[in-house]
């Protein structure tokens, strides 16, 4: 109940920001967008799938990440079609899945999913910050520079948050059962 | 178990776990040495004009044989670190699986962008290089070139996430792997060995070298496909280097393991990790990623300060290297009544190579002579040094170590010829390169002067007795293997 | 074995193909790159709008006889792009009519309530646009909306009081169909576009 409520609260603070989003792409993209995903995994936070499940549902959180992080879909979000897809997808078909599929997710798969991110994070500062070209047309240069820079420390902030537990190590990673269901989350 | 009595074990009762995949990755290293090996013999032959070669193909034989060494020398220092990693901890052996055929399918893609597609823009795809070729090449070569390697560093991301992975489980920390409570003092039980030591700082610093590789891999792609799309050329240049530098820097480091684990078998005293070789390799942990900025000390518009630390930190990474592997490995040998087979003296030669190696690295280090010398033979004389007569040295210890059999015995006839061979013609060549450089002869130019041409032609001569000795090394390992399987 | 990674193999295709469709084939990741690309494909009917042009003369969007009409919008007082993309488009002009292809232009100003006729005169002064092959007019204040729809042409307010806009040169054909978009500076390009629909 608790959780639901948080997963309302989410979605009402990401709708809040629906005028908000119009002028700057960094809450567009790293504010309201992020709290629509957060909306759907704390939805299921407690819920459990079976293990064969997880893979297609990873694939389908994927395909929607992938599909929001297209220039041109930035811009058709602030249309008003966009924005409908965008309020549904984001929580249930990225948060959703993404939460039901990443306990199963092997430690390598993580890994590598978490490497990717910093990666992809490291282009889109690099191409948002230099691009000659406005690569939203909803959006100044000015600001489309400002999400770049934005990425750069976004993917400086997860990579400190991500390697500190496997420096200095943390309990997590024992608590795994036999099942290869992870009982840590994140 | 204490690391003490794993290190002096005897060889058929340490386990061994596969070791299959290491020796067919080390038969694969050792062929692509040799073929690489051929390439340059190939480009030192057309510069001293005995063949003659298309300047356009010079360039693809350029390019090949820098990614293919590089990658190889990469290769192989992974299967050293893995197949001795897993005397300390458990690794899956599906993960090197993943890895190897990644690994391959990158040099296929590699093979076809240079030698289909025509792509000849060298191994560090400095941009916009590759999108530029004057219609030398297409894009879509360039693209293929760039997804090889980024299937190569999907395949070492995997490595080092497993390794990782395993080292954090059984050590807890990365930290405590790389040996900070010997350097602080505190009391542990079970210290991590050398190896362990070496794994937990390649991991951090090659970890991070392929994460900002891929960044800068994938922003070249999207502006190969998408031109609009452009991208600081200067940033992109630092990722490059930073990414390279590390990535090869990376090879050697994992590749030491072989002499952490193999000469304890031949002085009788084992390898320990102690608080200075903790130190050390935390420093190089650093060291290695702050010293890229030598590669940039042409660049004018480098902040001033980056440059000078690239040179400060050319003088400084040479000392713990210096002070902890190859001190330790001259004590440990003098005190010691050692056999000299072709393991031991690979692996000896291998040390003082890489030593002697950073020694005009460092001298290229300084801003000064920089100007001057960094785009001369001077470069390529001072990394085929800690190369030829380090890394490859130590790849070939380790095949000769693996074939051995228990029994340590004197050096037969033959191979020593093939070890004074390998040790005139490497010592030779590269001498040769650093004597070009001095001279002030350019690097990477398919056509030479008429004055330069008698450098170039012993340089070829050299070059021939590497490749004899190496196909001796390979041919000799790919034997023993097939007897000692029988 | 099959079973098992057939839902994964499944949805992992239907993604690629999600994905594939949502670029146009791998062809258009911006919006700006989509609609040049749509235009292209599906040519838009332009409708029979009278604009303004700067010495107060009422002057037809569409094409009259066999002629094209190629579009840039911009507003006067432009400081950056507009003054760049103005001597390209003046470079255009010379160019057709050494070729004597039968062209009009027409610099649109979005910003019709600061640009009035006297305005554009300056801007057209100032770039040799002299209202024979390339003059300088404003859209009615209720057909602005229906016009950048119709070219896709975002304009949004910049920090300085200005615009930024998707700048470009749109092509509308003898049909009246808005049917290409060039960069502004792809002079040679539209001028190819131009002569081959020529012959």
């Amino acid at each position: 109940m608790k959780l639901l409520g948080l997963a309302l609260l989410a979605a009402a603070e990401a709708v809040a920001l629906r005028y908000a989003v119009i002028e700057s792409p960094i809450r567009h993209v790293l504010v309201q967008m992020p709290l629509l995903v957060l909306a759907g995994v704390l939805l299921v936070w407690n819920r459990q799938i079976r293990h064969d499940l997880a893979v297609p549902l990873l694939f389908v959180a994927l395909t929607v990440f992938l599909f929001w992080m297209l220039p041109r879909n930035v811009d058709w979000a602030l249309t008003l079609p966009g924005e409908t897809v965008k309020y549904l997808s984001l929580p249930l078909m990225l948060g959703v899945p993404l939460r039901l599929s990443w306990p199963w997710l092997g430690p390598i798969l993580r890994g590598f999913l978490k490497a990717n991110a910093l990666s992809m994070l490291g282009v889109l500062g690099f191409l948002y910050t230099h691009a000659p070209i406005r690569i939203c047309n909803s959006y100044l240069l000015s600001a489309q520079q400002d999400l770049g820079t934005a990425f750069l420390y976004l993917g400086a902030g997860l990579a400190c948050l991500w390697a500190i537990p496997i420096l200095f190590g943390n309990s997590c990673s024992r608590r795994s059962n036999s099942t290869g269901y992870a009982s840590c989350g994140v | 178990m204490s690391a003490v009595s794993e290190l002096v074990a005897d060889k058929s009762n340490a386990t061994e776990p596969q070791a299959g995949a290491v020796k067919l990755t080390m038969i694969l290293s050792g062929a692509v040495f040799a073929l690489m090996m051929v390439f340059g013999l190939i480009m030192r032959a057309a510069q001293g004009q005995w063949i003659e070669v298309d300047p356009a193909l010079f360039y693809q034989l350029l390019t090949a044989h820098g990614a293919g060494m590089v990658g190889t020398a990469a290769l192989s220092g992974a299967a050293i670190m893995w197949y001795f990693c897993g005397r300390h901890i458990v690794l899956t052996a599906g993960i090197f699986w993943a890895f190897l055929a990644l690994f391959l399918l990158g040099v296929a893609l590699i093979l076809s962008s240079i030698f289909i597609g025509g792509y000849g823009g060298a191994w560090t795809f400095l941009y916009p290089l590759p999108a530029i070729s004057g219609g030398a090449w297409e894009a879509g070569a360039a693209a293929a070139f760039l997804l090889g390697y980024v299937s190569i560093g999907v395949g070492f991301l995997l490595y080092y996430l497993e390794l990782g992975r395993q080292i954090h489980a059984r050590y807890g920390s990365l930290v405590r792997a790389l040996g900070w409570n010997l350097i602080l003092g505190r009391e542990d039980k079970n210290p991590p060995p050398p190896t362990i030591v070496a794994a937990a700082a390649v991991t951090i610093f090659n970890s991070i070298g392929i994460i900002l590789g891929a960044a800068v891999l994938v922003a070249s792609l999207v502006h190969l496909l998408v031109p609009g799309f452009e991208v600081n050329a200067l940033l992109a240049k630092n990722l490059i280097y930073f990414f390279g530098h590390v990535f090869i820097n990376a090879s050697i480091y994992m590749a030491v393991t072989a002499v952490y684990e193999i000469l304890p078998e031949y002085t009788g005293k084992p390898w320990k990790s102690n608080r200075l070789f903790a130190i050390a390799w935390n420093a190089v942990l650093i060291f290695v990623m702050a010293v890229y900025w030598h590669h940039l000390l042409q660049d004018v518009v480098m902040p001033p300060w980056m440059l000078v630390v690239g040179q400060l930190v050319s003088y400084f990474s040479g000392i713990p290297l210096i002070a902890v592997t190859a001190f330790s490995t001259f004590l440990y040998v003098r005190g010691s009544k050692m056999t000299w087979d072709l393991t031991s003296s690979l692996l000896v030669l291998s040390v003082a190579g890489w030593s002697v190696g950073s020694i005009p690295a460092s001298i290229d280090g300084m801003i000064s002579v920089n100007k001057v010398m960094h785009n001369t033979m001077w470069v390529p004389g001072h990394f085929h040094t800690y190369l030829l007569l380090g890394e490859v040295a130590m790849a070939f210890g380790f095949m000769a170590w693996l074939v051995r059999g228990k029994t340590i015995a004197q050096m037969s006839g033959l191979d020593r010829v093939a070890f004074v061979t390998y040790l005139a013609g490497a010592a030779g060549f590269v001498t040769v390169f650093l004597f070009s450089g001095a001279a002030s002869i350019p690097r990477r130019w398919a056509v030479h002067y008429e004055e330069w041409l008698p450098h170039d032609r012993i340089g070829t001569l050299f070059s021939v007795l590497i490749v004899l000795a190496t196909l001796a090394f390979v041919l000799r390992f790919v034997l023993r293997l097939d007897r000692s399987n029988r | 074995m099959l079973v098992r990674v057939l839902p994964s193999v499944l949805v992992a295709s239907i993604g690629l193909g999600t994905l594939w469709h949502a670029t146009d084939r791998g062809q258009a990741f911006t919006s700006e790159a989509a609609r040049r690309l749509d235009a292209v494909r599906a040519p838009r009917p332009v409708p029979a709008l009278q604009l303004e042009d700067m010495s107060s003369q009422l002057v037809p969007l569409l094409p009259q006889g066999d002629e094209v009409v190629l579009v840039e919008f911009i507003y006067t007082v432009c400081g950056d792009i507009c003054q760049v993309a103005a001597a390209d488009f003046a470079t255009i002009r010379d160019q057709l009519e050494v070729r004597g292809v039968p062209v009009r232009m027409i610099s649109v100003s979005f910003d019709p309530e600061r640009d009035t006729p006297e305005q554009m005169a300056i801007y057209g002064e100032a770039h040799e646009a002299d209202g024979n092959m390339w003059t300088v007019a404003r859209p009615m204040s209720e057909d602005l909306p229906l016009l950048l729809e119709l070219f896709d042409v975002t304009v949004i307010p910049d920090e300085w009081g200005g615009f930024q806009h998707n700048a470009a040169i749109h092509v509308i054909d003898g049909d009246g169909r808005f049917s290409a978009v060039f960069d502004t500076d792809a002079i040679d390009a539209v001028l190819a576009h131009l002569e081959e629909r020529n012959s």
